[in-house]
Parts: C-alpha cells; sequence; structure tokens
C-alpha cells in the first residue's frame, strides 16, 4: 500500500467536480447542528432562568422573623375583675400586653407617629397568640416572661435583606427611626429567624407573614379527590366501550373526534361551563371544592381516556382471544383480563391528568374559588381555594413580602407535580410490558 | 333521617340480599341433581339482586329531585315532612320489594350473566356519551347567554367595533350604562401575543426536534427530552408570575437602558414567556412527525452524498412539511386559549395597538375580568363574557379541526 | 494495483480483471453482535457483482459497507480495509458525503423524494454543485433520465411527483437520480425485489446496460437474476464470503458444499 496517498482530497481521489464547495457545504452543516443544539439550550437555559428565579425569590418564605420581647401578663389588662371567667378573657384587649412591652424596651418613644410606628414592628398576630397562651394557662397572668412574636412583614424583609438601608428614606418601607430600634433590638438579641412552620400549616391571610399554604392545600386535595372520583370512572368505562364493544359506526366515530378535541378546549372555557350549569343551572355553592372537581374533571376527562385507551389497545389481542377461547363472555375478557393488563397505563394517564388539574388555575377563577378564604375547609361543600389559585392572589397583592410567599408556593405546588409525575415514571417503569 | 344514614341502611339490605341470593343460587344447584350446569355463577346472581334492591330507591330519589326542582315553591313544612318520613319509608319499601321479587326469581335456569351485561353495556354506554354531553353542555351555554348578549349589543358593533370598555359607558347612546363592547381590540391583542409566542415557540421548538431527531444520541435524547418536558408540566400561573415579576421588569428595565419606553405589562413579556411554555408542545409534536418520514428518503438523500443538514432542509421538512403545519396551528390554539399568563403579564386595558412594546389585553384577559369578582347576571358586562367565549371556542374549535385532519392526511401518506 | 490482481489471482481461480473496490479482513459489529467476519473482496471494474445468501447473511451490510451508509446506523463500527482507487474509505481525511458522491446507491424499496421528477434527478447534481447554471442542469437531468431508459415515459411530465410514477418506473428514476451524480461505482440492494416480473425485466435490462460504463455491485435474494446478469458472484453466509468467483463457474460447480446447497434450494 505504498501509493496509497495520505490525503485524498490533496490528491484528486474525490475529482475536481466534487469538492469544489465542499467548503461551504460542511461549514453549513456546522452551522445547522450548532443551532439545532442552541435551540435546546436556549430552550433549557429558559428552565433554568424560570426556577432559579422561584428558588431565588421564594427560599426566603420558608424561614421567618420573630422578635422576642418580656411581656407582662398584667392583670389589669386580660382580667379587670379577676373572676378568671374564660368568655372575659378572651375579649381582652391583649394588644395592650405588647404595646406595654414595646413601651418598656423604647421608654424615649411618646410622638403618637412614632408609637404607631414602634407598635407597628411586631405582627397582628401577637394578639391572638398571647390570648392563646393565656386560654391554655390561665396561671400566667401576673408573670413577666419572654415572649417571641412574629415580626410584621416590613421589618422581616428588613431582616432578609430585600429592604436597603441605602435607600433614601421616603422610598424606604422600613424608617430610620424603626431603624433604630430594629438594630437596638437586634443589639439585645430579641430578633431571630426560625422555620416558618405556619406557612405549612395555617390559612390564608390579609397579613404575609401571618399567610400559610395548608388551606389552600386542603382545598386542593378535596378538589382533586372529587375529580378523580368523577373522571377515573368515567373516563376508564369509556375507553373500555371505545376500545373493546363499540360498533363502527357514525357515533363512535363522532365522540372520537369529540373527545380529541374536547383536550384542546381552553381550559377557562370549561370553567364557563361549570360557572352556567353547576352554579347557575343547578345551584350548586360557589367556590366549593365539589363544584372545581366538577369542572376539573370534565377538563381531565380526555386525558384519561386518551391514555386509557391507548393502554387497552397496547394489550395484545392474544391476551383477549385466549380468555374468549376458555368461554369468557366478552365483558369478562375485558374486565378479568384486558383491563388489568392496561391498569398500570391507565393510572399513569391518570396521574398525569391529575396533575394538570392540580395545576389548572384559569376555570377555577370562574366558579368562584377565587375568594379571600382563611379558615381551612373541613370538606368539598364548604368555600375553598387551591394552591395555584392562592399563587394567582398573593402574586396580586402590592406587599413586598407576598413576592417570596408566591414563590414559595410556587415551590411547594411544583414538588407535588415532580412527586406525582415521579409516581406516574415509576409506574411506567415497573409494569411498562414489551409484547 | 339524613340522608348519609340512608345510604347505609340501604347498602346493608343489599349487601344481605347478595349475600342471601349467592347462597340460594348455590344451594338451588346442589339440590337439583337434574341441573348440575348454571349459567351463571353464584356471585352473579348475587349481584343480580343487589341491583334489584338498589332500583327502586334511585328511581324513587331521582324523581324527587326533579320534583323538588320543577315544582317551585312548595310549603317548605310538607317538604321537611316527607324528606323525613315518606320519603325514608318509601325507598325502604321500595328496596325491600325488589329484593323480594329478585330472590323469588332465583333459579338455576335464570340467565343472569345477560342481564348483568346488558346494563353493564349500558353504563358504559352511558359513561362515554358525557364526553358528547360536555361539548353539548359548552355549547348550549355559551350559545344561551351569547343570544342573550346580541340581544343588548349589536353583532356588528361587537365584531367591528374598535373600542372596548365594557365597565364605563362612553357615550349616553349606549345600552344601560355598561359601556363599549367593540372586541377587535382583544382580537388584535390576542393576535399580537399569540404572534410573539410563535416566533419564540416554532423555531425553538422544531430545531430542537430535529437536532433531537437527526443528531442527538440516545442518551443525549433519553436526558434532554424529560428535561424539555418539565416546561410543559409547568402549571401556567407559574409562567404567568414570571412572566409578570422576572421577564416584564427585565424588558422595562432593558428598555429604559437604552431609552425605550417598555410598558411593564407589556405583549413582548407575556408573548415570549407563553412562547417558552409552548416550546415542548412544538418540539414533541414536530418530533413525532419527523420521525414518521420514512427512513428510506433520508437513505436515498445520504445515499446521494448529501449531508445531514442538506437531507433535512431539502428532504425531511419538505416531506414533513404538512405535519409541521398542523403542529404549529395546534400551539397557535393553545397560545389563543391560554389564560393565566396573559391575565398575570398583559394588561386589562384595551389598546388598539400593534406595538409589542406597550400594554394589550386578550380574550381570555377579558373573560376573566368580566366574571370574577361579583357578577350580576343577565348585564350585558356578564354576558359579554360569554359571547368572547363563544368566539374563543369556534376559533380554537376549528384550528384543531383543520389541525387534525392535516396531520391525519400527513401519517396516513407515509403509514 | 498490479500486485493486488495477482494476489488475488493467485487465491481463486478467476478471469483477470482490474479491481476497484478490494475489501480486507473487514468485519462489522452492530453493539455487541458481529455481522461480518473477515470478509475479502474484490470488486471488477465495469461488470456487474452480485452478492448472494440466505437471509441474514450480512450480504446488505456488507453493501452498505461500500459506501459508508453503515455511519448513519448506532453503533456500527467497522474494521478492516476497504480500498477504493487505493484509499482506505474508512481512512482519515475521506469525507462520507464525497465519498458518496463516487460510490452511488438504489435502494431495495423505491424511494423517490415526494419532489417532482425533475427535482428528484436534479437532487444530487444541485447538493454537490456539479450544473454551472440551469441549462446544464437541465443537461443533467434529461441525460440521466436518457440513460435510465425513463425519458420517454416522463418527458412530458417532468414536474409531476415522482411518486405518482409505477413502482418500477419509480426505481429507475431512483436509478436515474443515482447517475445524475456521475458515481463510478453504483451498489443496488435487491432493486427489484419490491417488483413485478414485467418492471423487474425493465430494470434488470437497464442494468445490464450501465455495465457498459459503471462498475455495479447488486445484493439479490434471487439466484435467477444473479446468473441472469452478474458476471462475479460471491456467496454470502453467516457473516462470511464462503465463495467467490465467476458467476457461471458458482452456478455450475462450486467448491465448496454450502454454495452446492444453497443454489440448489436445500437452504436459504
Amino acid at each position: 500500500m505504498t501509493d496509497t496517498p495520505n490525503d485524498p482530497k490533496a490528491s484528486g481521489w474525490y475529482g475536481e467536480k466534487y469538492s469544489a464547495n465542499l467548503k461551504k457545504r460542511h461549514k453549513s452543516e456546522r452551522l445547522f447542528r450548532r443551532l439545532g443544539l442552541s435551540a435546546i439550550l436556549i430552550a433549557l437555559g429558559l428552565l433554568g432562568i424560570l426556577l432559579f428565579s422561584i428558588v431565588g425569590k421564594g427560599y426566603t418564605a420558608f424561614i421567618q422573623t420573630y422578635i422576642t420581647l418580656d411581656i407582662t401578663f398584667s392583670e389589669s389588662v386580660i382580667d379587670k375583675d379577676g373572676t378568671r371567667d374564660p368568655v372575659k378573657m378572651r375579649s381582652a384587649s391583649y394588644g395592650n400586653l405588647v404595646r406595654d412591652a414595646l413601651r418598656k424596651e423604647f421608654p424615649e418613644v411618646t410622638q403618637r407617629r412614632d408609637l404607631r410606628a414602634l407598635f407597628g414592628l411586631v405582627s397582628k398576630d401577637a394578639t391572638q397568640q398571647l390570648r392563646k397562651m393565656i386560654a391554655a394557662d390561665p396561671s400566667l397572668i401576673g408573670k413577666t416572661i419572654p415572649v417571641r412574636m412574629l415580626a410584621s412583614d416590613d421589618v422581616d424583609m428588613f431582616e432578609k435583606g430585600y429592604i436597603s438601608r441605602d435607600v433614601v428614606q421616603d422610598d424606604r418601607r422600613v424608617k430610620d427611626n424603626e431603624l433604630e430600634w430594629l438594630d437596638a433590638l437586634q443589639a439585645d438579641g430579641a430578633i431571630s429567624t426560625h422555620f416558618n412552620t405556619r406557612f405549612f400549616t395555617g390559612g390564608d391571610s390579609r397579613e404575609p407573614e401571618m399567610a400559610g399554604i395548608w388551606g389552600a392545600m386542603v382545598g386542593s386535595f378535596y378538589t382533586l379527590i372529587v375529580t378523580f372520583l368523577i373522571s377515573f370512572p368515567i373516563g376508564v368505562m369509556s375507553a373500555i366501550y371505545l376500545e373493546e364493544f363499540a360498533p363502527k359506526n357514525k357515533l363512535t366515530d363522532i365522540i372520537e373526534v369529540n373527545i380529541n378535541n374536547l383536550a384542546a378546549v381552553p381550559s377557562i372555557v370549561f370553567g364557563l361551563l361549570g360557572l352556567a350549569i353547576f352554579l347557575n343551572v343547578a345551584h350548586l355553592p360557589r367556590s366549593a371544592p365539589l363544584v372545581g372537581g366538577m369542572t376539573l374533571a370534565l377538563m381531565t376527562l380526555p386525558t384519561i381516556i386518551i391514555a386509557s385507551r391507548a393502554a387497552i389497545r397496547a394489550v395484545p389481542d392474544s391476551i383477549r382471544q385466549a380468555a374468549l377461547g376458555l368461554g369468557a363472555s366478552p365483558q369478562q375478557a375485558a374486565f378479568h383480563h384486558i383491563l388489568p393488563l392496561a391498569m398500570p397505563g391507565i393510572l399513569t394517564g391518570t396521574i398525569i391528568g391529575l396533575s394538570q388539574a392540580l395545576g389548572e388555575t384559569a376555570p377555577l377563577l370562574m366558579i368562584g374559588m377565587v375568594a379571600f378564604i382563611a379558615d381551612i375547609p373541613g370538606g368539598v361543600f364548604d368555600p375553598a381555594t387551591v394552591m395555584p389559585v392562592q399563587i394567582f392572589l398573593w402574586a396580586d397583592s402590592p406587599e413586598r413580602a407576598f413576592v417570596e410567599k408566591t414563590s414559595g408556593a410556587i415551590m411547594v405546588l411544583l414538588g407535588f407535580l415532580i412527586f406525582m409525575n415521579a409516581i406516574a415514571v415509576v409506574l411506567r417503569k415497573k409494569f411498562e410490558r414489551r409484547w | 333521617m339524613s340522608f348519609f344514614p340512608l345510604v347505609i341502611v340501604l347498602l346493608l339490605m343489599c349487601t344481605a340480599g347478595y349475600w342471601y341470593g349467592s347462597k340460594k343460587a348455590l344451594s338451588g344447584v346442589r339440590n337439583n341433581s337434574t341441573s348440575k350446569f348454571i349459567t351463571s355463577r353464584p356471585h352473579q346472581f348475587g349481584i343480580y339482586v343487589f341491583i334489584w334492591g338498589m332500583i327502586p330507591p334511585v328511581l324513587l330519589g331521582l324523581i324527587w329531585v326533579v320534583m323538588k326542582l320543577t315544582a317551585g315553591n312548595l310549603d317548605q313544612g310538607l317538604v321537611q315532612q316527607i324528606e323525613n318520613v315518606v320519603f325514608p319509608v318509601a325507598i325502604m319499601l321500595g328496596a325491600g320489594a325488589g329484593l323480594y321479587f329478585s330472590i323469588g326469581r332465583i333459579s338455576p335456569d335464570l340467565r343472569v350473566r345477560k342481564t348483568i351485561e346488558t346494563l353493564v353495556y349500558g353504563v358504559l354506554i352511558i359513561a362515554s356519551t358525557i364526553s358528547i354531553l360536555t361539548t353539548v353542555g359548552i355549547v348550549l351555554s355559551l350559545m344561551f347567554e351569547t343570544v342573550q348578549f346580541f340581544g343588548k349589543v349589536p353583532l356588528s358593533e361587537f365584531f367591528f367595533g374598535l373600542t372596548w370598555s365594557p365597565q364605563t359607558a362612553l357615550r349616553a347612546d349606549q345600552v344601560g350604562s355598561s359601556g363599549a363592547f367593540g372586541s377587535i381590540p382583544l382580537f388584535l391583542g390576542t393576535m399580537l401575543i399569540t404572534f410573539i409566542a410563535m416566533c419564540v415557540a416554532v423555531p425553538l421548538g422544531l430545531m430542537s426536534a430535529i437536532y433531537m431527531t437527526e443528531y442527538a444520541s440516545d442518551r443525549f435524547r433519553a436526558v434532554v427530552k424529560p428535561l424539555l418536558e418539565i416546561l410543559a408540566g409547568i402549571p401556567t400561573v407559574v409562567y404567568g408570575f414570571f412572566a409578570a415579576l422576572t421577564v416584564g421588569v427585565f424588558f422595562r428595565d432593558a428598555g429604559d437602558a437604552v431609552g425605550i419606553a417598555v410598558s411593564s405589562e407589556s405583549a413582548l413579556a407575556a408573548g415570549v414567556v407563553m412562547g417558552m411554555m409552548i416550546i415542548p408542545f412544538v418540539s414533541s409534536l414536530s418530533d413525532d412527525i419527523i420521525m414518521a418520514v420514512p427512513q428510506s428518503l433520508r437513505d436515498g438523500s445520504y445515499g446521494l452524498g448529501a449531508t445531514k443538514s442538506e437531507t433535512v432542509r431539502k428532504v425531511i421538512l419538505p416531506a414533513a412539511l404538512p405535519g409541521i403545519v398542523g403542529a404549529v396551528l395546534l400551539a397557535v390554539s393553545r397560545a389563543i386559549g391560554e389564560t393565566m399568563i396573559v391575565v398575570m403579564a398583559a394588561g386589562f386595558a384595551a389598546n388598539l395597538t400593534a406595538n409589542p412594546l406597550e400594554a394589550v389585553t386578550t380574550v381570555t384577559v377579558q373573560i376573566v375580568g368580566l366574571l370574577v369578582g361579583d357578577q350580576e347576571f343577565d348585564s350585558a358586562k356578564t354576558l359579554a363574557a360569554f359571547a368572547l367565549a363563544l368566539v374563543l371556542f369556534v376559533v380554537t374549535l376549528t384550528l384543531n379541526v383543520i389541525a387534525l385532519l392535516v396531520v391525519r392526511k400527513y401519517r396516513e401518506k407515509y403509514d | 494495483m498490479q500486485s493486488l490482481v495477482e494476489e488475488s489471482a493467485a487465491t481463486e481461480q478467476q478471469t483477470e480483471f482490474n479491481s476497484v473496490i478490494s475489501a480486507k479482513r473487514v468485519n462489522v459489529f452492530y453493539g455487541d453482535t458481529q455481522a461480518l467476519t473477515n470478509v475479502d473482496l474484490e470488486v471488477p471494474e465495469n461488470q456487474i457483482t452480485s452478492l448472494i445468501g440466505p437471509s441474514g447473511c450480512g450480504k446488505s451490510t456488507f453493501l452498505r459497507c461500500l459506501n459508508r451508509m453503515n455511519d448513519t446506523v448506532d453503533g456500527c463500527r467497522v474494521e478492516g480495509e476497504i480500498l477504493l482507487d487505493g484509499v482506505d474509505i474508512y481512512g482519515p481525511g475521506v469525507d462520507e458525503v464525497l465519498l458518496r458522491a463516487r460510490v452511488g446507491m438504489v435502494f431495495q424499496k423505491p424511494n423517490p423524494f415526494p419532489k417532482s421528477i425533475y427535482d428528484n434527478v436534479a437532487y444530487g447534481p444541485r447538493i454537490h454543485g456539479l450544473a454551472a447554471n440551469k441549462d446544464e442542469l437541465d443537461e443533467m437531468v434529461l441525460t440521466s433520465l436518457e440513460k435510465a431508459g425513463l425519458i420517454n415515459e416522463v418527458q412530458n411530465r417532468l414536474h409531476s411527483t415522482g411518486t405518482s410514477l409505477s413502482g418500477g418506473q419509480q426505481q429507475r428514476l431512483c436509478i436515474a437520480r443515482a447517475l445524475a451524480v456521475q458515481p463510478e461505482i453504483i451498489l443496488m440492494d435487491e432493486p427489484c425485489s419490491a417488483l413485478d416480473p414485467i418492471a423487474t425485466a425493465k430494470v434488470e435490462e437497464l442494468i445490464e446496460e450501465l455495465k457498459e460504463n459503471y462498475s455495479i455491485i447488486i445484493v439479490t435474494h434471487s439466484m435467477q437474476q444473479a446468473a441472469r446478469i452478474s458476471q462475479k458472484t460471491a456467496f454470502f453466509h453467516l457473516g462470511e464470503v464462503v465463495e467467490v468467483g465467476d458467476t457461471e463457474k458458482i452456478f455450475t460447480s462450486p467448491s465448496d458444499e454450502r454454495t452446492q446447497g444453497y443454489i440448489t434450494g436445500r437452504f436459504g
């Protein structure tokens, strides 16, 4: 092989005619390839920015600033008559206890306006907290003990570094005098940050520092239960009928086309359907998980039907014929053999459908699940809100502190979605069968 | 007797009927030496009895609900009386009669399997018509309100009017004090945002799909495809938040930096984020469609000495074009119907503009704006939302039908 | 080149020829499975070489090695040397795009692009930049169609789509498409297996005419076809070349009993 040229291009091995525009062709090939790769990278980059911005804004929602003050549970405020009557004690003005404590801490503050600012450092929640303490243990009356109380949202934002000292006072939510007090409290070690349990256990609130998503989580849970109970049986039955029993006729064709189109109807239209039928015709309660669940069920139905049909179709005909050959009726073949084999696929599709329903907002706005509800719903008839709607409501609130709460709630919602999709993936991996 | 105890008692009665029915069927066969073979299995007899026990109460319940709904104003006391005393008794009697009748009929020759299967078949059919009923429900409820709306506002104003301000009256001669209902600004706003979204989603989605199908290794595909799908799984409210607080602010600040006034609720921000949401939609649809182009065409092109990009651009894309057009139409219909992103990131004010840096509003934003909060029904304001929704429904439906037809035709070509 | 010819002439008793492609100890793997084992083959110039053997014996795999079509298959690995004009086509510096321009290919199923007949044939010249202007391109398209014997049938509908032709016409269109790139060697992978007997006859006739100017390697499952058109035949079995020689000799007095078994129809 001594006559083998080292470079086939140079030796004219290809002949002149092909090599002329070769460089250009390879250049455009490389360019095209890079274009494709950068499209993917841009898409992933956008995803990264989205997640990064949510986490960056939201991780602080899981910690909260507290102020510890020596509270004197003076009898004169709580129980003037000394009767220890629980009803009377409950209606006492516990806010005064906090105010007294703050006055004691900062005796130099006397101006009415300054006092109001000073009292504003501690959250309104303190009143509730002290009332509960007394209700649980009346013997505290007359004692002075340090109590850890929620700081107001502005203090919280300042402590987390969202409010800068360097800004001119007029543009700053925390004024100069407040800064002084906070520094003094800080020096005393009275300001501390802790894990924000209330965020996971409380209902909604107008005050950002008191707001929690437990109410929305319970609402989402009830709504999804209703959605599942309606859409799963109906979806699976439709799929069985269409795949196993339906004769090929006009009606089946219409159902088929109809399901495909329903899957692409904008979700807000389902909301209007729910408003018109469930609320205005059937007079079901507004804002209730029942109505939300029913509306979402209609929306999820096509997803479940399409996934279930695919799963049923994937079961080979030989199984069906084996069952029929042993004398099973077509229904026995379908329910005893096909359905169990198709179940993993059906469940995967159902979970994906439900996770869509969990993230859905627009139709629920239409049926009034957008109201401010501070209580934790106790059932499917109680007024409730759901997680995505809670996110929407908080995102709409002007307070700076709600931005982190919104991001925090988004992280929780995404956590649930990831969990549900992970189950779907595991189901698919574990039970996937190749026929 | 209240509702839940009644149901529990009923279920207990029927369960007892099930148990007794199964037993009777079994013993019937054992004692009867002439017919060893029964056409149905014992538990099917049980189910048969159970069903017979449930039918009368369910029917009675339905009749009562319908009567209560239709009979308008009944005497409350009478209703209470009936609900507390007459109704439970009637239901118990009905259930008892059903059970007694069916148990009496049990004999080895009774073909209960057939009966049960007919019933199941009926239930299956009813279940599969729910989806049709949903569509009918959508159309009817939208139509009903829309017709009322056009009784108050002329068609021409709605479809050709250039001002949209449903909350306040602009001129004295307008209906009630409800305002102007010219929907052109909404449609233009919707189209503008959709167009921006497509400008983001189509090139990125299509190029990703091409890279995934033609260039990427299996390992790359296995990692990146699910990552891209995450984009599709993120709730729209999250995108809305992102658009309003991050992207919108970014565009505004960037505009300030170069001296261009950009609204913080610009169509651009909403459109870009919406496009981002639609990327995986376009890419997975195009992925399927490009995969459906037969390998033989690729071979033919490579065999002639074409490079990959030449094969993609000159053979695969032209062959896949109808399918890709279908995919884009589906994506457009998605974008038109998208609500939360625009509600949170686009404005409520109906500006008639084609400038992507200004705030525009969309059909879905207005539907939400008109229906959220306290509504008086029958006001032109509320009805307008239904008219808008009907237009939205018709447009998206048309796009879908066309897209599905195009894609189906395309698939048939290569199957 | 001369040394090569002598070498192969020494191992196999056959007619003297100039070799255009010589494969030496070619091994092909798909992932972990070996599809070809130590294949040695000399392909004569301006003749038809047919590769026969039972299905799955590796004849198509070998054919696809000759213009590196296997590069497009994930996990495919080729070892050994395949020399074209003395250059190893798997060596560094060889551009598979240009290689395929020299070594054209026609596939089992006719695969015209969903474009017009004209564009189908013009595709190759366009991508390789062979025509300086529209007139030259027209000329090339017409010549190629003429060489493929299709010109009379499609003259009046050059701009209707290629898929509207009949199966046999489509296959001849694919041949015309390959010819338009002006290759020296044409690989054909069971080109007639999807065609009816009349179309097959036409394509066979065309292949025989083409050997005047081109070296042709054809994979076929039909022994009659191999006997009818080829001058040289290689018998593949289980990924190995069992026997190579003049077609006449292979079909009349094969030296290997596996060849004997195959051509008499005992297996395959």
